[in-house]
């Protein structure tokens, strides 16, 4: 009797579900929405100019071939340790958790955790570009005939290149596309898709390079109030009581900080630097991500499966971090989507308002040069990085969306 | 007596868990969820606590393994007493005070290394009782290596064979499938297995077969019975399911308002039960081939019998588990009214005799059927 009843349950669970476990179910229901999909495209796109920016937009060639027989690479001698890092990183997280899904996830994980320590070390120790980067050089090299042949990356200026020893135009000069060719300010056989900005730079070249500090801001921000929040949040949920109520005024407290004044007081008192952005980003942001895990944690921790789990004799850590936090951490998810595109906007408003990064590029540091000391208005430095900023916060918003839709079982019935 | 030399695998003694309730007035009340409750469960013994909802019976069930949230909960008073588990079970005499453990007195990180090792706890609804995010294997293998000095292909066998033992079909294709792709009668199967996984001396069965059907409902206990006798594990069941008490326990503890009313052997509570509330929840029982418009309430039967011990008085049944004086009068205990029967009584003004004892009974009903 009792086999039978096996067998049956056997066959219905075979038949009705597939195996799959509620986290694949979630991914693929997100990825069925149409906005999701181009929302994370969107963000593919702005991962890989991140992750690929020194290969894509580079004064330096790839490949010199000299007329005296050397072969050179100056791209690649010109390589910061951050390119490497970034580059390498790319590359072993494609390896193992595309090519190698038959190792199981913890190995792979160590392996990833353990060369990402080795790469950056090594990285900071071995790779080491000239102090001063001479971008003229292999212009220079060309006219003089000292080179056979060059590959050129397919935006042949650095971020910071500011072809000064080509031209002599008054910037901001608009796309190239845009004008005629007896335009004075066209540019000696120099195609940019963009324009340029104020001090000569491309800007298509800027735009694919900011994009690492616009995803770096993001999810760093992001990721630090996520920390912050899911630990605060988990403790006051799980004990309860007086936790819970001196947590919830801690709580109240950090939301009542202004942001963009305390950002504005930092970066008028110490130097401007994005880490700095980061984490005061994160150290105020992670006030929502702790209530919503407090609410799901007093919902979980009466649940059946928390009382065994306890019953088994688990520590708290695993308790929390192992069979709650997976149950709870959903909605969280979805304010994180939303709270990267907030990240990324302040980051573009410190910049619009001329606080913001010096060394490096971002979008809201070109939207600020579209209007220009004489009042003039260059669209071009306006739309591209604008729309940039636009699109990569509509992108988390639709991808946020997604994922309430595909966790809320309302929103599932009626859309089938 | 039967066997006086082997002792309780573990003995509740005088237990009160008390938790706070909204007072009228505001503030400051506590009230006694359970009280003065003692019982003790013998290895291969199965003790069925039976009772109303909210009688006390989980309560004293999560104190053993200090499941209860604290605060807003307190362990007034009261001690459990586990024997060690480095003793073996029939090693004879041994009434050494040093054996034993009080649960109670152990701190979490302790107390973690009793839960789930030596005793486990299955609960009420099969269908919660799993963590969704995970499948079955890993669920079970967690608590495998938690308690046990395997690796994880250890844990993994150790896992299939307990499947197995639950009379799962195709354990390995079953460790890595999610809770809900499994049936409720799966899924308790499965709690079990997880339970049994680390070989407890104790399971505490929190009415394991509510949730199921009456089918599915025998099987468990079926399972549980025999996986009892394989293992020589003692077995605390709680239900308020009289049939399934019948059916499957040794000995048999009546709760009501937070006390004991009545230990004694199964045959014994259902051939001769001596309080009220017993007689009365006996009478109101359904009987085959009984025909009755309406069935009697417990107060209808819960008459005090006539042949009740001298020496001792039982007040009767009140509908209102906390009247002044407590329920069962001011010193209302549990009494060894007859050898083999304790009943919650005052002993009757002039007993000097009366003393109070813990109520232990080593009776198992196989053993009893051979002599």
């Amino acid at each position: 009797m009792s086999s039978a009843v096996v067998k049956q349950a056997d066959l219905s669970a075979g038949l009705a579900k597939p195996r799959r476990g509620w986290v694949a179910e979630v991914i693929l229901r997100t990825v069925r929405d149409v906005g999701a999909v181009i929302g994370l495209a969107w963000i593919a796109v702005v991962g890989l100019c991140a992750v690929f920016a020194p290969l894509l937009a580079n004064t330096f060639p790839y490949l010199v071939k000299t007329s005296d027989g050397r072969l050179i690479s100056p791209m690649l001698m010109h390589l910061k340790p951050s390119d490497v890092i970034l580059l390498v990183l790319a590359a072993v997280a494609v390896a193992l958790f595309v090519l190698l899904r038959r190792w199981s996830t913890r190995l792979r994980l160590w392996l990833f955790a353990l060369i990402a320590v080795a790469t950056v070390s090594l990285s900071f120790l071995f790779v080491s570009p000239p102090q001063s980067v001479v971008y003229k050089e292999y212009r220079l090299m060309q006219a003089r005939d000292e080179v056979a042949w060059a590959v050129y990356p397919p935006i042949p200026f650095s971020p910071s290149d500011r072809l000064r020893d080509i031209t002599s135009v008054v910037h901001p000069t608009p796309p190239t596309w845009s004008i005629g060719e007896q335009d004075p300010t066209r540019l000696t056989g120099m195609t940019h898709w963009m324009g340029t900005e104020r001090t000569g730079s491309d800007i298509l070249s800027k735009m694919i390079h900011a994009c690492r500090v616009a995803m770096a801001i993001g999810f760093i921000a992001t990721g630090i109030g996520l920390f912050i929040g899911i630990l605060i949040g988990g403790v006051m949920g799980y004990f309860s009581g007086i936790v819970d109520l001196l947590g919830m005024r801690l709580v109240e407290i950090f939301e009542a900080i202004p942001v963009l004044f305390l950002l504005l007081t930092f970066v008028a008192f110490f130097e401007r630097s994005i880490y700095m952005m980061m984490v005061i980003l994160g150290v105020t942001g992670w006030t929502g991500y702790a209530r919503f895990i407090r609410a799901e944690f007093l919902r979980l921790r009466g649940q059946d499966f928390i009382q065994a789990a306890r019953a088994c004799g688990l520590p708290l850590t695993s308790i929390l971090f192992k069979h709650m936090l997976p149950n709870g951490v959903t909605p969280v998810l979805i304010a994180a989507s939303f709270g990267v595109a907030s990240a990324i906007l302040y980051e573009s408003t410190l910049s619009f308002l001329g606080l913001g990064l010096v060394d490096e590029p971002s979008w809201g540091q070109l939207l600020e040069q579209a209007t220009g000391a004489g009042g003039g208005f260059y669209w071009w430095l306006a739309t591209f990085p604008g729309m940039a900023i636009f699109l990569t916060v509509f992108a988390y918003n639709l991808v946020g969306e997604a994922l309430r839709d595909a966790i809320d079982p309302h929103t599932q019935k009626t859309s089938n | 007596m039967p066997d006086q030399s082997e002792s309780p695998i573990i003995e509740i003694q005088d237990l009160a868990v008390s938790f706070p309730v909204p007072d009228a007035a505001g503030r400051g009340r506590r009230f006694n969820a359970v009280q003065r409750v003692s019982l003790s469960v013998y290895p291969a013994q199965t003790l069925a606590v039976v009772g109303e909802s909210g009688s006390g019976k989980s309560v004293s069930a999560m104190s053993i393994l200090q499941l209860i949230p604290t605060p807003p909960g307190k362990y007034e008073s009261g001690q459990i007493l586990w024997r060690d588990a480095d003793e073996p079970a029939s090693s004879g005499v041994s009434t050494d005070p040093d054996a034993h453990t009080d649960l109670l007195k152990l701190n979490d990180k302790q107390m973690r290394k009793i839960r789930g090792n030596q005793i486990a706890m299955i609960f009420q609804e099969p269908m919660t009782s799993l963590n969704p995010v995970y499948t079955v294997g890993e669920q079970i293998t967690e608590a495998v290596l938690l308690h046990q000095k395997v690796n994880r292909a250890q844990a993994n066998r150790i896992a299939e064979d307990a499947l197995e033992d639950v009379g799962i079909a195709d354990p390995a294709s079953r460790l890595k499938e999610y809770p809900h792709q499994l049936s409720g009668g799966m899924r308790q199967r499965i709690m079990i297995a997880m339970a049994l996984a680390c070989q407890p001396r104790l399971l505490l069965a929190d009415e394991p077969t509510t949730a199921l059907d009456v089918t599915i409902q025998a099987q468990i206990l079926e399972l549980l019975r025999t996986l009892q006798n394989q293992k020589q594990m003692a077995v605390l069941l709680i239900t308020h399911d009289l049939g399934v008490v019948a059916e499957n326990a040794d000995t048999v503890a009546v709760m009501y308002a937070g006390r004991i009313l009545e230990y004694a052997s199964v045959y014994d509570v259902f051939q001769r039960p001596m309080h009220p509330y017993t007689r009365g929840l006996l009478k109101s029982m359904p009987m085959l081939g009984k025909e009755a418009d309406r069935l009697p309430t417990v107060m209808d039967g819960a008459t005090i019998p006539d042949d009740f011990p001298a020496g001792y008085t039982v007040r009767p049944h009140t509908l209102d588990p906390n009247p002044p004086g407590g329920y069962g009068g001011p010193d209302a205990r549990l009494y060894q009214v007859e050898p083999n029967h304790w009943v919650l009584c005052e002993p009757a003004p002039g007993n000097t005799t009366a003393k109070f004892t813990p109520p232990r009974l080593d009776f198992r009903r196989d053993a009893a059927a051979v002599v």
